[in-house]
């Protein structure tokens, strides 16, 4: 899990550190972000997380017990880098118990569902309630139907998702980790609905 | 067992270790670097646990040697033959069972067995009894079991027999095949038994009286060195108390529960295992240990088969992740059965109230923790609340996972060793805060939360040292003990289930029933003893399950019922209409404690959120007074600090101004300095100059001299020549001569003297002049030094 990409932001001064101290901003150009995935088991959050940090796809990768983290940078055309401190939650229903743990004070929440199974959706829908109900009140939501490449197996329309994400002022969009199709615009796109700093 | 496939593999394939787990790519290196170590370290133990087990068998066991295990091993691989034929005409599903347990090749004592099981293909090991030698061990682990389980023991000493379940299999045969099968098993075995019953009710006595603190601390000692692989599964059956634990055909029963539940789905609400689960446990299976050499299709299906029947077994936990790998992994280490029970052993003792729904002991181990990491390491933990993380983030999942994936699979095994030996999650807690020992100035030098995290991720991943890691988790922390954690956990508990108490109060339906039986649950220290009690009544083992989960209200009669005319039907014992009647009566008092036990359990429930919200409230309270001193106390560290700075500046501003002054001065000084080596330049030019019109002086003084010397003479041959006449005429005129003549002899006296002078007085300026630059230079290095 080592080998996350981070640049070596921040190095100045050791009087700049205080006010970090919440997992959010640091400065106007280099912004640090907390996101936490939440979503059913096996819809492929981790899959997207291991796609969009290193590139990579696993058919067959491990069950997640508790939570993982990784990290990734990325640079903004208007030359702002920030970097996505990404905490990817274990999906079994039970484990909805400690994930108030990584929610809390996270700035971006991604939903994941599977659009193979309509379980995955409804169970989505209960993430944002929770969400809404008990993360940062300016979280910013984003709802993913991931495995967009079995289209043929579909069982949510992509309208569903779309009227859902918009009665709830969320950000859409379909995903396929394993094709890799939309994964990095997923994150690109959160990047530009992130409140930022004043400029000092 | 799967060790064999594995190990022959490793050798294969540079990317997975010698358990056959994969290694990440950037461990590779480093793996090769310990496999070394890992080799002789297992050399070495291996030595010491052989020679260890022949002094118990020595001292302890005259009677059942080795030899006899070999053989009950074969007879028992007979008899497991005979079970596959009829279960598979029982069940589809069970017929595809085939052992993953193939036996491994180090294994000596079990190398003739398998040898012969080779040439029988299609046979299953399900069930194994450990070798001999490690039985002392294992009457030591399972006496601790007993002391909280007093009516299990009760009914050995009156029974005189250490096996129940040789007992329920002697028990007088009925007519059908299966008993007859029993009869197999229990005649062949009997002589072995009978001679190990009397050794080992002799031992119980001798172990407990003298023998135990000595050998206990002997094993303590080995397993804190680690266990050799090819004893590990068996020491680890020990260390659970299998055999202790373990009730005939309890498994098998719970399988065919299963399969009869697969066939009519109607009963789906019932009994049996919720759909949800197993329908995780399908989603799980292909997601543990993927591309593992050992799980292959039979694998899995062993795998699936042991997850199922402990949801069946215990409704409060069901499935929860995790489970999965612990189940691999013990289905790696031995045959199936007993790895159910190992599995129990962890699941029901170990980690009582951990996997359930709400999984609120898990919550408490980590406020537990973090009070410990405070405690013990103030400065990381400060410096981790500085950047904002929490260190549940990272602990919650090695507890959850009991390090399984988070650290190299040498260091998961050894800390297994010893929290399986111990009996308790102390070496959890152990072993991570001997990791954040080893990491801990590591992480105090990150500059974010992301950077913190990836750090201590990533080090753990490679805590290659695996006997460091055991020792320094062992000796380091030797004050936290499971009396300690006890009180902790008490303390800390109200707060979680609070929270618990809220969530399930936003309208989860789903969670009502079971939210309270698990709380009840995880209230119950000791929730086993309660089904070891009643599987010790007659007619064991089912329906202690329905009876426990009876206690835990998420049964209902036809569950009831229907476990019943299984079980009745499975055992086929000879009065069965004797054994109905009795059932019944059983099942009437169950009825009723049912009731009584539902509505205590709602008394108690009330009682106890009343009890837990005043105690919160205080709690909360208090610890808002905490945090808003704390706040006090940090905005008054930073206002120091503030002030502190400014005065800092003032300092650095004035000293600025300082060094600007001393800069001055030290440039002027310069700059007389040139000034003044230019005049010595100057004055020494005129110096010369001066000497070379002395010299062009004499030499006219010279020639002076010399006319003067030639006019004397000319003069005084003058007057000689002109003595008489001329005399008073020319008086006038030498006078004159004279008078010039001294002139010039004074002048040049004079002039003779006043070189030495001029150069002196050259002299004495240039010294002075060199004395002053040096001197305004020290001038300027004293106020450099002053600066």
């Amino acid at each position: 899990m080592g080998c996350s990409s981070s640049l070596p932001d921040r190095s100045s001064g050791q009087l700049a550190g205080l006010n970090s101290e919440n997992g959010g901003v640091s400065d106007a150009k280099n912004l640090r972000v907390k996101l936490v995935l939440l979503g059913d088991s096996g819809v492929g959050k981790s899959c997207i997380v291991l796609r969009f940090v290193r590139g990579q796809f696993d058919p067959t990768s491990k069950v997640t017990v508790g939570a993982s983290f990784l990290s990734q940078t990325i640079a903004l055309q208007d030359s702002t880098t920030v970097k996505f401190e990404i905490w990817d939650t274990a999906g079994q229903e039970r484990y909805a118990a400690l994930a108030p743990l990584y929610y809390r004070g996270a700035a971006v929440a991604v939903v994941v569902y599977d659009i193979t199974s309509p379980e995955s959706f409804a169970k989505a829908q209960y993430w944002v309630k929770e969400l809404q109900k008990h993360g940062s009140p300016d979280i910013v939501m984003a709802l993913v139907g991931n495995k967009a490449d079995l289209n043929e197996k579909r069982e949510v329309p992509v309208q569903d998702g779309i009227d859902y994400a918009e009665k709830n002022g969320m950000f859409f969009i379909e995903t396929s980790a394993k094709t890799a199709d939309n994964i990095n615009q997923l994150f690109e796109e959160i990047a530009k609905r992130l409140p930022r700093p004043a400029s000092s | 067992m799967a060790e064999l496939s594995f190990n022959l593999l490793h050798t294969l394939d540079p990317r997975r270790d010698a358990y056959g787990f994969a290694l990440r790519p950037q461990h590779t290196q480093r793996y090769k670097e310990y496999a070394k170590i890992y080799k002789e370290e297992e050399g070495e133990r291996s030595d010491k646990w052989k020679e260890f087990l022949e002094r118990l068998a020595i001292s302890d066991q005259p009677c059942s040697s080795d030899e006899e295990y070999k053989e009950t091993l074969q007879v028992e691989a007979t008899e497991c033959k005979v079970e596959t034929v009829l279960e598979s005409e029982e069940s589809d599903e069970s017929s595809g069972r085939k052992s993953i347990s193939d036996g491994s090749k180090e294994r000596d004592l079990e190398k003739e067995v398998h040898h012969s099981k080779e040439t029988k293909t299609h046979e299953v090991q399900t069930w194994a009894q450990i070798r001999p030698s490690l039985s002392a061990i294992e009457i030591m682990m399972s006496s601790q079991i007993r002391t909280s389980k007093d009516m299990i023991d009760e009914q050995k000493t009156i029974s005189g027999d250490h096996l129940p379940s040789i007992e329920e299999a002697k028990s007088p045969g009925g007519a059908s095949e299966e008993e007859f099968d029993g009869d197999i098993y229990v005649n062949a075995t009997s002589d072995d038994n009978a001679n190990a019953a009397g050794t080992v009710t002799a031992e119980v006595d001798k172990v407990s009286s003298k023998n135990l603190f000595p050998l206990k601390e002997e094993v303590e000692f080995l397993v804190r060195g680690g266990v050799p692989k090819d004893l590990r599964g068996e020491v680890w059956q020990a260390f659970v108390g299998v055999k202790t634990r373990r009730v005939e055909r309890y498994y098998q029963n719970l399988l065919a529960q299963e399969a009869s539940d697969g066939e009519h789905k109607e009963h789906e609400d019932s009994s049996g295992v919720p759909k949800k689960w197993k329908r995780q446990i399908e989603k799980d299976i292909p997601r543990t240990f993927p591309g593992h050499p050992a799980l292959d299709d039979n694998g899995r299906n062993s795998l699936r088969r042991l997850l199922l029947a402990y949801a069946r077994h215990n409704p409060s936990v069901g499935y929860c992740q995790a489970m999965n790998f612990f189940a691999g992994l013990l289905l790696l280490l031995m045959p199936e059965e007993n790895a159910f029970w190992t599995l129990v052993g962890i699941i029901d003792d170990y980690f009582g109230g951990y996997y359930t729904e709400e999984m609120i002991e898990s919550q408490v181990d980590q406020l537990v923790f973090e009070e410990l990491m405070r405690e013990r390491f103030p400065k990381l933990v400060n410096h981790l609340d500085y950047l904002g993380v929490q260190v549940a983030w990272i602990s919650g999942p090695w507890f959850l996972s009991i390090f399984v994936n988070m650290i190299p699979w040498e260091s998961v095994f050894r800390v297994w060793d010893v929290l399986l030996f111990e009996g308790n999650r102390v070496m959890l807690f152990r072993t991570a805060l001997a990791l954040m020992e080893l990491y801990g100035p590591a992480l105090v030098t990150t500059k974010d939360a992301g950077d913190a995290i990836t750090l201590l991720q990533s080090l753990a991943g490679s805590t290659f040292d695996s006997s460091q890691l055991v020792l320094t988790a062992c000796m380091g922390f030797l004050a936290v003990t499971e009396a300690r954690l006890q009180e902790l956990r008490t303390k800390h508990r109200p707060a979680v289930l609070v929270v618990v108490e809220e969530r399930s109060k936003r309208g989860r339906v789903w969670k009502d029933s079971k939210g309270l039986a698990s709380k009840l649950y995880s209230f119950k220290h000791d929730p086993v003893s309660l089904i070891e009690e009643k599987k010790s009544t007659e007619g064991g083992d089912s329906l202690a399950d329905e009876d426990k989960s009876s206690l835990n209200g998420t049964t209902n009669l036809d569950e009831l019922l229907n476990g019943l005319s299984v079980d009745s039907e499975l055992d086929s014992l000879p009065d069965l209409q004797e054994q109905v009647v009795w059932l019944k009566v059983e099942l009437c008092r169950l009825l009723e404690e049912k009731r009584a036990a539902v509505l205590r359990a709602e008394e108690l429930e009330t009682a106890l959120m009343e009890m837990v919200k005043q105690d919160n409230r205080r709690e909360l309270s208090a610890r808002v007074e905490l945090l808003e001193q704390e706040l006090a106390e940090l905005k008054q560290a930073l206002a120091d600090k503030r002030e502190q700075e400014t005065a800092m500046l003032q300092v650095l501003m004035r000293l600025e101004q300082e060094q600007r002054v001393t800069e001055d001065a030290r440039i002027s000084a310069e700059q007389d300095a040139a000034a003044q080596r230019y005049a010595v330049h100057v004055l020494q030019e005129r110096y010369e100059k001066a000497l070379a019109s002395v010299a062009e002086m004499e030499k006219r003084v010279v020639v002076a001299e010399s006319m003067l010397e030639a006019t004397l003479q000319y003069e005084s041959g003058q007057s000689k020549a002109h003595a008489s006449p001329r005399s008073t005429r020319n008086q006038d005129t030498p006078t004159r001569k004279t008078g010039l003549l001294s002139f010039g002899l004074g002048w040049r006296d004079r002039n003779k003297g006043k070189p030495t002078d001029v150069k002196e007085s050259n002299l004495s300026h240039s010294t002075n002049e060199g004395m002053d630059p040096s001197s305004s230079e020290k001038e300027t290095k004293n106020e450099q030094k002053e600066t």
